[in-house]
């Protein structure tokens, strides 16, 4: 099963659940207890979850550039390394311009 | 397989692990020397077996040559030569190379100096230690970094990754990493299943890996981009990795 196939499906199991919960007046048995909040909250949790997943990835590329770390310490002794590798080469054999 | 002492810490050497390198090249002339030289330091220092297998694309700025002398000072037991005729793409390249490969382990790294070989007895650490099917570098997590890149950069590189992430849920903090170890077996099988080129390739191993039940382990590492010269990168190569991610999220 791909990655799409198991995002498809529970996108399809979410939806189906929300469905119900919009319209359980005309498709559940009148005597199953839905509470009030459920009538309110429904609607909106599409728009909701849209909204803090929004709010979530720009937090986490916000951190994530924040804690983004620079290393020039190993430019630095990379540099080094290198002059040193050139001149170590040269002095044996290999032609190193 | 050697046998180890018993009255002393096993040095690698000792258990028979053998590290086969897997180096293409197109037009390195400048940094394939340093590479190796690099590469022959790590592993003498830390008394590993090793070869270095040099797969050019028939660069026409004469890398085959340099090989050819590093090939003279190190011996042929240690750098191995598997030229091909013309430029004909990264994930064949490691094929390629991968079946010249006498080691039990395999171990690619880019050949411009961004990864650094110093790293490497850390990989054999980890992976020895949770007998991992692969080690694969992170810029993003613990001691990891970057060197030369600017804001902009930096915002396409993470927001690349997490748009990865989401669509694919890898299990690893940096996708696009071509830092990696992995054991012979697992990264012949890997490369039969992949398809795609590129980092875009890079990418659908570890992603592929997950499918098959592969274990992998994550060492940060430092990365120095474009040692000489400034990096860039460009509109194309966007519209090509969000085409790989639709790509990898449809078929894995």
């Amino acid at each position: 099963m791909s990655k799409a196939t198991r995002t498809i499906a529970s996108t399809l199991l979410f939806a189906t659940v929300w469905l119900v919960l919009l319209f359980h007046a005309s498709v559940l048995p009148q005597d199953i207890p839905i509470p009030a909040w459920v009538d309110e909250i429904t609607p909106v949790v599409p728009l909701w979850l849209l909204v803090a997943f929004g709010a979530y990835s720009l937090g986490n590329l916000g951190w994530a550039l924040f804690t983004f770390r620079d290393c020039d310490d190993a430019h630095t002794s990379l540099i080094q390394e290198i002059s040193q590798a050139k001149s170590d080469l040269r002095k044996r054999g290999v032609s190193i311009d | 397989m050697g046998k180890r002492s018993s009255t002393k810490v096993s040095v690698p050497e000792a258990t028979g692990d053998k590290y086969s390198v897997l180096l293409p090249t197109y037009n390195e002339r400048q940094n394939l020397p340093v590479i190796v030289w690099l590469l022959v330091k790590t592993f003498t220092e830390h008394k590993i077996d090793y070869e270095i297998i040099i797969v050019d694309d028939n660069s026409p700025d004469g890398t085959l040559e340099i090989a050819k002398q590093l090939q003279k000072l190190y011996g042929e037991n240690r750098i191995v030569l598997r030229p091909r005729a013309g430029k004909l793409g990264l994930g064949t390249a490691y094929g390629y190379g991968a079946q010249e490969a006498t080691g039990n382990f395999v171990i690619i790294l880019d050949a411009d100096m961004s990864h650094h070989p110093k790293f490497i007895p850390e990989y054999i650490r980890l992976q020895k230690k949770y007998n991992y099917d692969v080690v694969t570098g992170t810029r993003y997590a613990g001691n990891g970094g970057v060197y030369g890149w600017d804001l902009r950069r930096k915002l396409i590189s993470r927001g690349a990754n997490y748009l990865a992430t989401v669509a694919l849920s890898p299990g690893v903090t940096d996708l696009t990493g071509s830092f990696r170890l992995y054991k012979k077996h697992a990264f012949e099988k890997l490369i039969a299943a992949t398809k795609s080129k590129g980092y875009v390739f890079q990418m659908e191993i570890i992603v592929r890996a997950r499918q098959l039940g592969l274990t992998i382990g994550e060492v940060p590492i430092t990365f120095v981009d474009r040692v000489f010269g400034e990096s860039k990168l460009g509109g194309d190569e966007i519209v090509n990795y969000m085409k790989g991610i639709w790509m990898l999220f449809w078929d894995t």
